[in-house]
């Protein structure tokens, strides 16, 4: 196995004693003062991520038309100004990874999981689509939370909602990953120490992958290679916001009978009541319906276990037994998300 | 009171004559991360030494506490069931976890100093 890659910010993790772990083959902060306390940061203040494990390429505008093929959502009629989330489709309609694109008027940033960036290289490659990988001379902070736009509005300007800007040494949009508001911020590495600490001495906390992981399942966000995969549609996912590409795309014929026929998995969500967590590959069953647990851990904000359960089918009853080392654990189905 | 004791899959106990209190080590709580559920035994529920007697949830993970000798429950810390950081911010003073009398007697955990090098 290859070693661990390691972000320009590895040393400073270390220097605040953070919890390291692998993940996508990256040496990354798990947890500085704790999953919890970072989690409650991010509600109720703000903390900052670095997420620059993230794949980061920039694509030529000229190519809009090319990549607009690739996904199932509308890059090409978005404004210049726009962020999108979108999923790379393969011809089966199977989710290939979920994205987001930074437009600009000149070129488009394309950000990718980590898991993924070799995968989406290859892809683009495959079909003549030209990019320059910035994932190593750049940095991505994400700064979120509640507090999380009045304090960098000290440091910059603040785009509207799903916007990018680009000023002065700072690439960035509205978006997160975490159900909070704020800031994702490409710099170049050598500017990120300096931008960091502008945060910290605003109180923006440090937040490791671990607290992401709880914000974005209680957010009702999904994590590649959980709630997606190569496996499932975007339909299959929940996902069917996403799929405003009226032309023809990469696994369109797929996707638009996924949308027309309830034949097909499908992702819920669910809750628990009960004092264990069902946790990724945890078997269920909702009527006859089989399901297997993607996703699952406590919600910080409700005290009780949460998740994200795929069936084979279309399941009727709201209620689910988990099986959860070998004890039934009934659950509920819920058609709203997690935080209201 | 006899000294503190640990076990290769990372329990606490200290005996005290008759009776043995149990919980998880410090470097058990460090790994699992926030702890955010723990199912305690019933009172006069009889394990078995290696028998999971306590279940807990971690954000990161799911681990048991085993017992570390042959014993019955006499107590349970449910100070836990609302307070479970308790494990994490004292996991062998106010986090302990049962309490038990002790059915055979088995003294045979590691000293601090060998668990120590145990775990580095």
């Amino acid at each position: 196995m290859s070693e661990s890659k390691t972000t320009s910010l590895y040393d400073f993790h270390l220097s605040k004693n953070a919890k390291i772990i692998d993940f996508a083959g990256w040496s990354m902060p798990f947890s500085y003062d704790g999953t919890l306390k970072e989690h409650h940061y991010v509600r109720k203040s703000a903390g900052y991520f670095d997420v620059s494990h993230m794949g980061r390429l920039r694509l030529n505008y000229s190519q809009i038309e090319e990549i607009n093929y690739l996904i199932c959502s509308d890059l090409k009629n978005i404004s210049n100004t726009k962020a999108l989330y979108s999923i790379f489709t393969s011809e089966e309609g199977t989710a290939i990874d979920d994205v987001i694109f930074w437009k600009f008027e000149d070129d488009l940033i394309l950000i990718c999981n980590a898991s993924n960036t070799n995968k989406i290289k290859t892809h683009l490659d495959i079909h003549s689509i030209n990019y320059e990988d910035l994932t190593t001379s750049t940095d991505l902070i994400a700064v979120q939370g509640k507090n999380a736009i009045d304090t960098v509005s000290n440091i910059m300007s603040v785009p509207d909602k799903f916007s990018t800007l680009k000023e002065g040494k700072y690439v960035y949009a509205r978006t997160g990953y975490t159900g909070e508001d704020g800031l994702e911020v490409m710099l170049d590495t050598n500017d990120t120490l300096s931008f960091i600490s502008e945060l910290e001495d605003r109180g923006v906390k440090p937040c490791g992958l671990g607290s992401r992981d709880t914000l974005r399942l209680e957010a009702s966000l999904p994590l590649y290679g959980f709630e997606l995969t190569d496996d499932i549609s975007p339909i299959e996912a929940g996902l069917k916001w996403t799929v405003t590409n009226k032309e023809d795309y990469l696994g369109k014929d797929v996707i638009d009978h996924h949308i027309d026929s309830k034949e097909h998995k499908h992702l819920k969500r669910f809750k628990l009541n009960a004092k264990q967590i069902a946790r990724t590959g945890t078997i269920c069953t909702s009527d006859g319906v089989e399901g297997i647990v993607t996703s699952g851990n406590i919600s910080p904000i409700l005290g009780y276990p949460i998740g994200f359960v795929l069936f084979k089918s279309n399941p009727t009853d709201d209620l689910v037994e988990f099986d959860i080392r070998g004890n039934l654990i009934e659950g509920n189905l819920l058609y709203k998300r997690f935080l209201s | 009171m006899s000294e503190t004791k640990y076990l290769e899959t990372h329990e606490w106990y200290i005996v005290d004559g008759d009776n043995v209190t149990v919980g998880i080590s410090d470097y058990a709580q460090g790994e699992l991360g926030d702890i955010v559920f723990v199912t305690l035994p019933e009172v006069g529920q009889e394990f078995s030494k290696g028998d999971a007697i306590v279940e807990v949830e971690a954000t990161k993970t799911v681990a048991e506490a085993y017992a570390p000798m042959n014993c019955v429950i006499t107590e349970v810390n449910s100070t836990l069931e609302t307070e479970p950081e308790l494990i994490n911010n004292d996991p062998v003073g106010e986090g302990w976890m049962v309490k038990a009398e002790i059915k055979e007697m088995d003294d045979s955990g590691m000293s601090y100093q060998q668990y120590e090098s145990f775990i580095s």
